[in-house]
C-alpha cells in the first residue's frame, strides 16, 4: 500500500472519531437575508386587523394566540382577553421559541400601535420563524374599532361599512359587556392560555443528482 | 450558511451555470484518472484493479465527514440538503441491475458519459444503450412498474436514525469497514498482479 493512501485512511480514521463525539444533527437556526426581509416587509402579508382578530374571538379560533409584547405592566393594566403576555425585550428568550416558531397557531402579536409589534415580527422573521402575524394599529385601533365603535356619518354609507359597523357593535357588546364605553378601559384580569404544543414541519428540499 | 439555495442565499437562476462548472470539472477528472477506461472500472469485479472502491468509498466519506464537521461549525444545514425517500424493494433490483450492467459493459453513466466525450466508441454504446432503458421505462412507466415502483417503501430515512445509532458513531464504524474493505481489495489486488503476466498487464491499459 502507497504512503499517501495510509495518509488518507489515517485522517478518514481521525475525522471519523471525532465525530463520534458530536451529537446528533439539528437543524440550525437560519438567518434570512436582508432582501429577502425586504421583501417580506414590503408585501404586506403580515397584518390582520382588529376586525379579524375580534371575530376570531368571538368564534373561540383555537388556533389564534395573542400575544401582548408590551411590558408587564402595560399588559397588567389593560390586554385583550386571552393574550398573553412576552414582552419584547423577551421574544428571542429560549422559553419562548416554541410560541414563535411553530406551524400550529396562528399568533397575532400587538402592541399600543403597530410600530413595536411590527419590529418584533421583523427581529423574529430575521431568525426564519414562521406564521406570526402583526394587528394592525394595535390597541388604540382596537379600542376604536371594537370598544368603542364609531357610528360613521350616515350620508354616503355603503353596504360594507354598515356591515363592518354592525359587527362591531355586536363585538362591542361580546367584550364590553352591552355597555357601550366610551370613557373607561375594561380592567378584568387577563386568562393566559397554556404553552402551545409545537409540531415542527419539517423543510421540503428540492434538487439532487439526477 | 450553506446550503445555498434553498436558504436562497442564490438566485437559483445560477443553479444550471454552477451544475455545469462542476459538471465540466468532474468529467475532466474522471477523465484524467483513467475513469474512462472500461478494464480499469471493471477491474474491481475482476480483482486486479481496485481504484473503483477507493475512489467511491474515499468520496463518500470525506463528504460525509466534512459535511458533518461543516454543519457543526455551522457553514452548512444538513437538514436542508436533499436525499430521496426509500423504496428499498425497487432500489435493491434497480442496484443489481446497475451492478450487472457495470461488469458487462465496464462503465457506469457518468463515466460512459466522459468516455464518449473522449471518443471512445464503447462510451458511446454504452450511452445508446443507456438511452433505450431510460426511453422504455418512461414508455412503460405507468403501465408495468407501478406496484413495483411503490414497494417497500420507507420514507426519508437515514441508516443510522432507522437503527437508532448515534449518528458519529455510526459514521466511525462506516469509516471502519470501509478501510477494512480498502485493505482486503488491495491483497486481493496484490495477489492478482503477481499471478499477471508483465504483457496481460500492458495489455490492459491502466
Amino acid at each position: 500500500m502507497k504512503r499517501r493512501e495510509i495518509l488518507i485512511m489515517a485522517l478518514l480514521l481521525v475525522g471519523s472519531f471525532i465525530t463520534i463525539f458530536l451529537p446528533n444533527v439539528k437543524p440550525h437556526k437560519h438567518i434570512i437575508g436582508a432582501k429577502q426581509l425586504l421583501y417580506e416587509v414590503n408585501k404586506q402579508g403580515r397584518y390582520v386587523n382588529t376586525d379579524a382578530v375580534a371575530k376570531m374571538i368571538m368564534e373561540s379560533d383555537p388556533s389564534l394566540l395573542l400575544i401582548d409584547i408590551r411590558s408587564p405592566k402595560e399588559y397588567a393594566k389593560y390586554t385583550i382577553d386571552g393574550a398573553i403576555n412576552i414582552p419584547f425585550d423577551k421574544i428571542l428568550d429560549k422559553a419562548n421559541v416554541d410560541y414563535f416558531n411553530q406551524d400550529v397557531y396562528t399568533t397575532v402579536l400587538f402592541s399600543n400601535g403597530t410600530s413595536l409589534a411590527d419590529q418584533a415580527w421583523l427581529t423574529l422573521r430575521s431568525y426564519d420563524y414562521k406564521g406570526n402575524k402583526v394587528m394592525k394599529g394595535g390597541l388604540n385601533q382596537w379600542y376604536k374599532t371594537i370598544i368603542n365603535p364609531q357610528k360613521p356619518a350616515d350620508d354616503h354609507l355603503t353596504a360594507e361599512a354598515k356591515q363592518a359597523y354592525l359587527f362591531r357593535k355586536g363585538a362591542q357588546i361580546y367584550f364590553t359587556g352591552a355597555t357601550p364605553v366610551s370613557s373607561a378601559a375594561p380592567t378584568s384580569k387577563p386568562k393566559a392560555s397554556g404553552k402551545p404544543i409545537v409540531k415542527r414541519k419539517k423543510k421540503e428540499v428540492s434538487g439532487g443528482c439526477g | 450558511m450553506g446550503p445555498l439555495y434553498p436558504q436562497l442565499l442564490l438566485n437559483p437562476q445560477y443553479n444550471l451555470l454552477i451544475g455545469a462548472l462542476i459538471g465540466v470539472g468532474f468529467g475532466f477528472l474522471l477523465e484524467a484518472s483513467g475513469f474512462t477506461n472500461t478494464r480499469k472500472l471493471a477491474g474491481i469485479f475482476y480483482g486486479y484493479d481496485a481504484t473503483v472502491i477507493k475512489v467511491f468509498f474515499t468520496a463518500a466519506l470525506t463528504a460525509l465527514i466534512g459535511l458533518f464537521f461543516l454543519h457543526y461549525m455551522g457553514w452548512i444545514d444538513i437538514t436542508l440538503t436533499f436525499y430521496p425517500k426509500t423504496f428499498w424493494i425497487p432500489t435493491l433490483i434497480g442496484g443489481a441491475i446497475m451492478g450487472l450492467g457495470f461488469i458487462i459493459g465496464g462503465f457506469c453513466p457518468g463515466t460512459s458519459l466522459s468516455a464518449a466525450a473522449s471518443g471512445k466508441i464503447d462510451g458511446i454504446v454504452f450511452i445508446i444503450g443507456v438511452l433505450l432503458g431510460i426511453f422504455g421505462f418512461i414508455f412503460t412507466y405507468d403501465t408495468a412498474w407501478e406496484a413495483l415502483r411503490k414497494s417497500g417503501k420507507m420514507g426519508r430515512v437515514n441508516i443510522a436514525d432507522w437503527i437508532g445509532m448515534k449518528e458519529g458513531l455510526f459514521i466511525f464504524l462506516f469509516t471502519v469497514i470501509a478501510i477494512v474493505t480498502f485493505i482486503v481489495f488491495q491483497k486481493w489486488q496484490d495477489s492478482w498482479k503477481r499471478k499477471m503476466d508483465q504483457k496481460d498487464i500492458d495489455d490492459l491499459g491502466i
